[in-house]
């Protein structure tokens, strides 16, 4: 592949005595939609958390349009053009929804400016709004975050790693606790999104993945056990044995 | 500054690291489990060394005293566990500080209505005066006696967490605390107890440091700064972190006494500050609340 | 992450209603506040009392710029409110200076001391983080007592007097009552605009950000130790003045005010009044200076009741007076 957008080469993890992950190769093309799949345990939250720059890799490296992200610190991962969305919703409760996005927002415009009010940034207001707009929460701007209904929940959660406008997009369950309806509209959403990205998810709705995804990659005990597309998973017959056996569909 | 005049001091530091383990070990029991830290951790110190006081001239006998006193002072702090902290559960992990804080301010001030402000000493009791010959020098007999103590109850602590069916709950709660609640083990009869625990355990140290220091209102202000120092050096919910950084303490600051008493107490803070800038979680911190 | 006691809208239309109100008067919140401030010394039975709101009040101000917008409960800004005390007494008693240059000095002695406290005490797990500012604060308190030949020991720092102000071209006598009020209630305005602007600022929304969701804010690009630092220098300048008025308006320093007593002191006021507010750390200041006063008319125990009174507040008024006042308004 030439040129991928993000390269891990035999990236490992551990804590203390226990190896979350090991040996993981894989690039990743630009405007692809990647699935990580596997049982619980199997290691796609320390990978995520390693791709985001949440955790260090005990091993391997991370490299991210060329770059070696070894020393990078975690906040700097966004400004490159990495942003992640989270399993359990990490939004900031008692701000209102609008003040949410656009303190993320803001975070490229500026960071420690004491002195000018913040309402003179207009254009940081206007971004958020519209991102608010494109996943449907235009109108609740006004409330509190905490006072969102779980489905909201995960849609200002989205919203606010788009706001970002991040060149690789990571997913963490997007659709965690979400019934079939609003699991339809994440994915419509993430086909939007995924026209100008490329886009790693983390799912467990097998019927959704393997409509979606350009390329799947399977994690079993910390391990790359498969990767390739979703026709050439579905027909492994080691990932059917470990996981495709025990979930189907909307789970 | 002979080599005797140099172990006796080292044994005094190991005396003063007793009671500083003791008090440290009794702040990360109760932040092992429940993951808060008692801000009246110094005052209940100090009302466990007044408890010590009262069962003593009440029974006429130190060694009632040294066994009741922490039980009661234990109880109370059940007390305080199930009515001030319990409702705190859920809220923001900063109000169990302020909360405890408060108790702390409260505490001194009750001692001081009843029992006055003024200090009261403590008289070392008949069997414990007098000195040991170690063979380096002569060493006050209480002062070994407070570290054997220390020593037991060490032991027995080890032996509760790792021996019995109770502490194997207590270490897997500290680590995940919904998996209890999801086998069925009544949580809050957990806290309860342990939290005990960890109160009677200062109180325990109180009753000892009794003998050695004034007992007033005032002596747990100290106690609780020497507390963190110890517990920031050791690791928070570190059992061992609590029993060397309490000996490392201990020694450096009687050390210090040798050459420059007036920097005793400031050498503590000051090695403190330095574990921070090397090891901002202690020499065994923890990245979560376990024992 | 801890809760927020109380919350200022950010808003971004124009609300109406009781909304509208409250935006208006945030957006007035300082011309109204300085209002009440000059009030204050004709409601209140003494002057002294209105003096040591000013002055609390100010103190609480400034950590409530750390504990309530940022979220990190410190108990060491005792600390801080310490040396701008000390530093200010030492420039005038030992070396003459005038009481602009020892204000100016115990500020800035006040800011060195909370950068070095704060790049130890953040390098920490929140846990940590208020037992480390207890006990780096009574390190500061220890070596004052030691160094008692700059500082009085226990006896505290004496023999400076601050009588006139003097500016070019005419004074303030300091030592009449009502001008003595108004001369610090001018310093205490401008630290009110200076940290209604820091609120106002992109700093001010990411503080309350890292409050909400430290580990979000990071991951959304803000460097939050730094920014947390950066919080920790202005509470700990603005803790640092209250100081430096504190001495010139008592002209002692008693040692008594670098010891986690009085930070503990600082915390209830702010909680009492409500941590996160605006007006609140005033309104906490004026609750616990008054109580002072009148409890202890009745016992010399009056701290009993007021332990208990704070044990009370944190938990089932969590938001303080001002804070639960707002917050009823706003549910109306």
């Amino acid at each position: 592949m030439t040129n991928p957008i993000m390269s891990v080469t035999d990236v490992g993890k551990r804590f203390g005595g226990l190896v979350a992950l090991s040996g993981i190769t894989a690039d990743f093309r630009e405007g692809q939609i990647t699935a990580i799949i596997g049982p619980n345990g199997a290691g796609k939250s320390t990978f995520f958390n390693i791709l985001s720059g949440a955790l260090r890799p005990s091993s391997g490296t991370l490299r991210f349009r060329g770059q070696d992200m070894a020393g990078v610190p975690q906040h700097d991962y966004v400004h490159r053009g990495i942003a992640r969305s989270y399993q359990i919703t990490n939004i900031f409760p008692n701000l209102t929804v609008l003040e949410n996005v656009r303190v993320a927002a803001q975070a490229f415009r500026s960071r420690m400016n004491i002195w000018t009010d913040r309402t003179d940034y207009k254009d940081l207001e206007d971004k958020a709004s519209a991102v608010l707009e494109s996943v449907g929460l235009g109108a609740r701007r006004q409330t509190l975050a905490k006072y969102l209904a779980h489905g909201q929940q995960r849609a200002l959660e989205i919203a606010i790693s788009l706001v970002a406008d991040p060149a690789l997009l990571l997913l963490d369950e997007p659709t965690a606790g979400m019934g079939p309806e609003e699991t339809r509209e994440m994915v419509a959403l993430i086909e939007v999104l995924a026209s100008n990205r490329t886009i790693l998810l983390v799912e467990h709705k097998m019927k959704m993945i393997l409509g979606l995804s350009d390329r799947v990659l399977v994690l079993h005990h910390g391990q790359l056990l498969a990767d390739g597309t979703p026709q050439e998973i579905q027909a492994n017959s080691e990932v059917r044995r470990v996981y495709l056996g025990q979930n189907d569909g909307y789970a | 500054m002979t080599v005797q005049l140099i172990a006796m001091q080292l044994f005094s530091g190991l005396a003063l690291g007793a009671i500083l383990i003791m008090v440290a070990l009794g702040l990360s029991i109760i932040f092992g489990m429940l993951g808060i830290v008692n801000f009246a951790h110094g005052a209940l110190f100090m009302v466990g060394a007044y408890a010590g006081l009262y069962v003593a001239s009440l029974t006429g006998s130190f060694w009632l005293a040294l066994v009741l006193a922490p039980v009661l002072v234990g109880v109370f702090g059940m007390l305080i566990e199930r009515f001030l902290i319990r409702p705190l559960y859920g809220r923001s992990p900063d109000d169990p500080l302020l909360l405890t804080f408060g108790l702390g301010y409260v505490l001194v001030e009750a001692v001081r209505i009843v029992f006055g402000t003024d200090g009261i000493p403590f008289s070392t009791p008949a069997a414990l005066r007098g000195v040991v010959d170690l063979g380096i020098g002569f060493f006050p007999l209480y002062r070994l006696f407070v570290v054997g103590v220390v020593l037991v109850v060490l032991l027995l602590l080890w032996w509760g967490l790792e021996k019995t069916k109770f502490g194997l709950i207590v270490r897997a709660g500290s680590a995940d605390p919904l998996i209890l609640r999801v086998l069925g083990v009544d949580i809050g009869r957990l806290w309860l107890i342990v939290f005990g625990i960890g109160v009677g355990v200062t109180a325990l140290g109180g009753v000892l440091a009794a003998p050695m220091r004034n007992v007033s209102p005032e002596m747990g202000t100290l106690v609780l700064a020497e507390a963190f120092v110890v517990t920031v050096i050791g690791g928070m919910g570190s059992l061992a972190g609590a029993v060397i950084a309490g000996l490392l303490v201990g020694i450096a600051v009687s050390m210090t006494a040798l050459f420059a008493p007036e920097m005793a107490t400031i050498v503590m803070f000051a090695l403190m500050a330095l574990v921070l800038l090397v090891r901002p979680n202690g020499l065994y911190g923890r990245a979560a609340p376990g024992l | 992450m801890s809760t927020v006691r109380n919350v200022e809208l950010a808003s971004a239309e124009i609300p109406t209603g009781f909304a509208a109100f409250r935006c208006n008067l945030r957006r007035w919140r300082v011309p109204l506040s300085i209002l009440a401030l000059c009030l204050l010394p004709w409601v209140l039975p003494s002057q002294a009392l209105a003096v040591n709101v000013l002055i609390y009040g100010l103190v609480a101000v400034g950590y409530n710029l750390l504990f309530g917008y940022t979220g990190l409960l410190s108990f060491g800004h005792a600390a801080f409110f310490g040396a701008g005390a000390y530093t200010t007494g030492i420039a005038i008693g030992a070396f003459g200076a005038n009481w602009f240059v020892a204000m100016i000095a115990g500020v800035a002695v006040a800011g060195l001391l909370s950068v070095v406290m704060g790049i130890l005490a953040i390098r920490t797990r929140g846990i940590y983080f208020s037992m480390v500012t207890l006990a780096l604060s009574q390190l500061v308190y220890y070596t004052a007592l030691q160094a008692s030949s700059w500082t009085g020991g226990e006896n505290g720092l004496r023999g400076f007097t601050v009588s006139t102000l003097t500016f070019p071209g005419f004074s303030i006598n300091f030592l009449d009552p009502l001008v003595k009020y108004y001369a610090i209630m001018v310093v205490v305005a401008l630290a009110l605009w200076f940290v209604s602007r820091v609120l106002n600022s992109p700093f001010g929304a990411v503080i309350e950000a890292i409050r909400e969701n430290e580990t979000r804010a990071r991951a959304c690009g803000y460097n939050v130790e730094r920014t947390k630092l950066l919080s920790f220098v202005l509470s700990g300048l603005l803790c640092g003045l209250a100081g430096t008025l504190s001495a010139m308006h008592l002209s002692i320093v008693p040692l008594d005010s670098l010891h986690y007593h009085t930070s503990g002191l600082i915390v209830m006021m702010t909680l009492l009044g409500g941590a996160g507010s605006f007006f609140g750390p005033f309104v906490g200041a004026l609750a616990f200076l008054s109580m002072e006063d009148v409890f202890s008319l009745w016992t010399s125990n009056w701290q009993l009741i007021v332990g208990v009174i704070f044990i009370l507040f944190v938990l089932y008024l969590p938001k303080g007076i001002w804070g639960t006042l707002i917050s009823w308004r706003a549910n109306r």
